[in-house]
Order: C-alpha cells, then structure tokens, then sequence
C-alpha cells in the first residue's frame, strides 16, 4: 500500500499533503500534469473526477484533479491563464467523458485529443459556454 | 463485411435514452459507440444561480432512483463549509434511508433484468417487492421518489416508530430470501442468460476507474462505506460482495447479496438508533465561508461525488459539481459488448443499471 507521504518524493517536490474539505490536497506548482497522471498510475491510485472553476473576472479557469488511493480522496490544483492544458486521456483512459465534457461546458482545449462526437450535445455547435448560457 | 446496428436513443430495452451504435460482423459485435446527453439539464450550472435550500430541490432532481443519494452527498459536502455537522440520530436515519433507496434501486434493476431476460413471472415479482420498499420509504418520508430529507445539519423528518419500519423491513427480507435471492442465484433460466456474458475483466475495470457494484463484480472491493466512511457506517457491521468473474452473472450475484446486507444494515440502524435531535435548527442562521468541500457516498450504481464551493455569507453556491457512477461505468460497456452476440447486449448494457438521467445532468 502507497504511503501518502512518498508521492511528492516521487513528484520531485517538497510540498506535503494537506487535510482540507473531505480530501488531501497537495500543491503540485512546477509538476507537468501528465508527470501526475503517470504518478497517480505508478501508484495504483484510480481516477475520480476533474472539477472546472471559471475564476471571476479574467483570472482564467482553475481544474481540480481528483484521484482515490486506497479510500482517500487526493486533491490536485492547476490554475489556467489560458484555456488549455495537455490532456492525459492517454495515460488514464477512464478521463475521457470528463475533459470532454469540461471542453463542452467551458471551451478548455486538453490539448493532444480528439473531441467527437460531442458528449452532452450531439449535432450542437461546439464551443458554447454553457455556463454563461445558464446565467442569461 | 461489417455493419452498423443502433440501438437507441429510444430502446424498449431501457426507459431511458442514450445509444449504443455496435460494430457488427454476423451476430458478433465487434465495437461499439456510445452517445449520451438525450437528458442534458444543465443542472450543475443552474445550480449557481439558486440559494442552497433550493440547490438541495433542485439535485434531489438529477435522478428519480437515487434522489436521496444525492441530496446526501451534497449536504455532506455543504456542512464543512456552514461549519454544521448533523447530530448522531440523523446520520443513523440518512444510514436507513440510504439502505432503503439501494434495496428499491437493487430490486429495480434486478426486475428489469429479469424481463431483458425473458423471465416476466420474476419482472412481476421484483416490482411487487420494490413497491413494499416504497411503502416504508413513504412511510419514513412521506414521499415515495423525492423524499426531501435531507437538510444542512441534518434530516427533516424523524423516525420516530423504529420498531414498526423494522417489522416492515423483517416482512420483506423474508420475501427476498424466499423469492429473489434464490432466483437469481441458482436458477439456471437466469444464471444461463448471464455466464461469461459481457465480461468486463479486471484488468479493463481497473483502467477504467468503473465503481459500485461493477466493480466488485470484476473482483475490486471498492466500497466508500467502508473505505470512506460516511454517516454512521463506521459503527456498523456489515461486508461488501466481491465476485471475480466480471461477468453479467457476477453483477446479479453482487446485487443479490447487497440487498442481504442492506437488509443488515437497516435492521442494526433500527435497533442502535440514538437518541436526541434530528438536525442543528433554522436555515436561516446558516452562513457559508469561503473554500470548496468535496463528499462521497456509496449509491446503489457505485461511488457519487460532489465539489460544492460557496464564498463568504454568499447563499448561493459558486460552483456544484457531481459525478455519478454511471458517468464512470457507461464508458466500460465498450468493452463488455466486444465479442458479445448482438442478442446479448441489451442484458449487458442493463447489468451496469445505467441511469442516463444522472449521467446527463
């Protein structure tokens, strides 16, 4: 069994987790995504979720990465100034419908995949921001 | 030469829509493509624009078979960030209620399996039971789909007979284990339509981050009540059924045996539920900091989270997120209906108990 503690010196960083809201937050500044998504798989630790934020004013996006070790929820921040950022489908297939349907609802491009057909909308005009719709 | 069958969005297989276009050569299906958002709500997004007593109306909403699953899993996520935490007497009545909403969703599905599998005398059956379970829902909540129990800092309703739901739920375990469980678990009508029938291996189950009761039927003992402990399972006994075969088999053996231990679980509930209050008082004085807070929670199709995020005294959440089982599951069907016989498939794409209205949101 993988001691929470390792991952970071697995990472190449000093930052340790930290007990927040029902998960274990690490700081992942500096650590490339798809570097963690092949951590989280070293691991054994299975997929969860991503949640997308779209931060106020022009601040950008932020993505929480969500995997489970063991019952624990681990929690992973990146900030994007721009909407985009590598897509790990690849090497984690089980994130498939997510980034697709983050890429739906917010217009961020995981870069490296394919998108259709679309998740949510079949045959719908791609690139609606469908939280921006929902406020009108 | 091969072609492409479709099945859905509208299928008298499922009540639901979604579809299944399979890759076929002859009867076998070689590949499959699934299309998903016939349901599409937009609901994570209207969240942000309703208070949270609303937001509670509102996800209790995004599935009419485990409602409330999902106002559970949201409440848990709420409650850190109002700095509340529900009192002992109502995470033993959410435990109930949880068990009583697997045991209606498990005999649901089993009663859908049997029809898709031609067995009509069990499909009968199976909804008669299921309405019992129904009876004590309404019972506990008033309610039979949108039950409306669960509320920041606890439930709104109590039990307050204890002794006459454990009755009920003595009368129907006997039906169970006098009807469905020997049924589904020795007949040879039932168990010859489902043996090495949309086999999901292990290997497939783990890179596919599948959760609930498909994967324990592919030999993963996942289970959030006892990994992650919610409510007031830490402080009851119970086991999780773990079958290796990933089979169609495996899932109806998985199911069959849940429904034995929700049964257990309901009964101890019942028995050690404590005294005292039910909720923390008026949602008035509630008042949210500032951060995000996730929750999960075992439902009947597997593992629901939610990430709630609020700003300081703001009564509206600035973000709702939930992921569903079946949103984790579906992609899996791929790989179970690879070399299946075309026949086969609405009974395995049945076995992962799909629910595209949660998926869809």
């Amino acid at each position: 069994m993988t001691d929470l503690a390792s991952i970071p010196q697995k990472l190449g960083i000093d930052a340790q987790f930290e007990a927040r809201s029902g998960a274990q937050w690490l700081n992942v500044a500096g650590v490339g995504i798809r570097t963690l998504a092949e951590t989280m798989n070293a691991v054994g630790a299975r997929f969860v979720t991503i949640t997308a934020y779209q931060l106020p004013k022009d601040e950008g996006f932020r993505l929480e990465y969500h995997w489970d070790l063991n019952g624990t929820l681990l929690g992973f921040t990146y900030d994007l100034a721009e909407r985009k950022i590598d897509s790990i489908f690849d090497i984690c297939p089980a994130l498939d419908w997510i980034e697709r349907e983050i890429h739906e609802q917010y217009i961020i491009e995981f870069e490296g995949r394919p998108y259709e057909p679309l998740l949510l909308r079949a045959d719908a005009t791609p690139g609606v921001n469908l939280r921006e719709e929902a406020a009108k | 030469m091969s072609y492409k069958i479709p099945m859905g969005p509208y299928h008298p297989g499922l009540e639901e829509p979604y579809k299944l276009d399979m890759i076929c050569e002859g009867e076998t299906v070689k590949d499959a493509e699934l299309h998903i958002g016939f349901n599409f709500r937009n609901i994570e997004h209207l969240a942000e624009t309703r208070n949270f007593i609303q937001v509670n109306a509102l996800m209790e909403r995004v599935c009419g078979i485990c409602s409330f699953i999902h106002t559970l899993t949201l409440c848990q996520a709420m409650e850190p960030l109002a700095g509340v935490e529900a009192p002992p007497r109502a995470k033993y009545i959410r435990v109930i209620m949880a068990e009583l909403e697997r045991l209606h969703s498990h005999v649901l599905w089993a009663g859908i399996a049997a029809k898709l599998m031609g067995f009509k005398t069990m499909f009968m059956t199976c909804f008669e039971i299921r309405e019992k379970v129904m009876d004590i829902l309404a019972a506990i909540s008033g309610n039979r789909v949108n039950y409306s129990m669960n509320r920041v800092g606890g439930v709104n309703r109590d039990i307050e007979d204890p002794g006459a739901i454990l009755k009920m739920v003595e009368q129907l375990e006997k039906e169970m284990v006098r009807t469905v469980i020997p049924i589904f678990t020795r007949s040879s009508t039932a168990l010859s339509r489902c043996t090495g029938v949309g086999v999901l291996t292990h290997e497939k189950a783990i890179s596919s981050a599948v959760v609930g009761p498909i994967a324990r039927a592919s030999g993963i003992p996942q289970d959030i009540r006892k990994a992650a402990p919610y409510a007031a399972y830490a402080e009851l006994d119970f086991d999780v059924p773990v079958q290796p075969a990933g089979d169609v088999k495996a899932r109806l053996l998985v199911r069959a045996l849940e429904i034995m231990e929700s049964c257990k679980l309901i009964r101890q509930a019942l028995q050690q539920l404590p005294p005292g209050e039910i909720d923390t008082g008026d949602d008035r004085k509630i008042r949210f900091t500032t951060g995000t807070s996730t929750s999960r929670v075992e439902a009947p199709r597997g593992e629901v989270i939610y990430s709630v995020s609020f700003k300081e005294n703001q009564r509206n959440p600035a973000r709702v997120h939930v992921r569903t089982p079946t949103f984790a599951n579906m992609p899996a069907v791929r790989w179970m209906v690879q070399g299946a016989r075309l026949a086969d498939t609405p009974l395995i794409q049945a076995s992962i108990d799909p629910c595209y209205s949660c998926t869809d949101r």
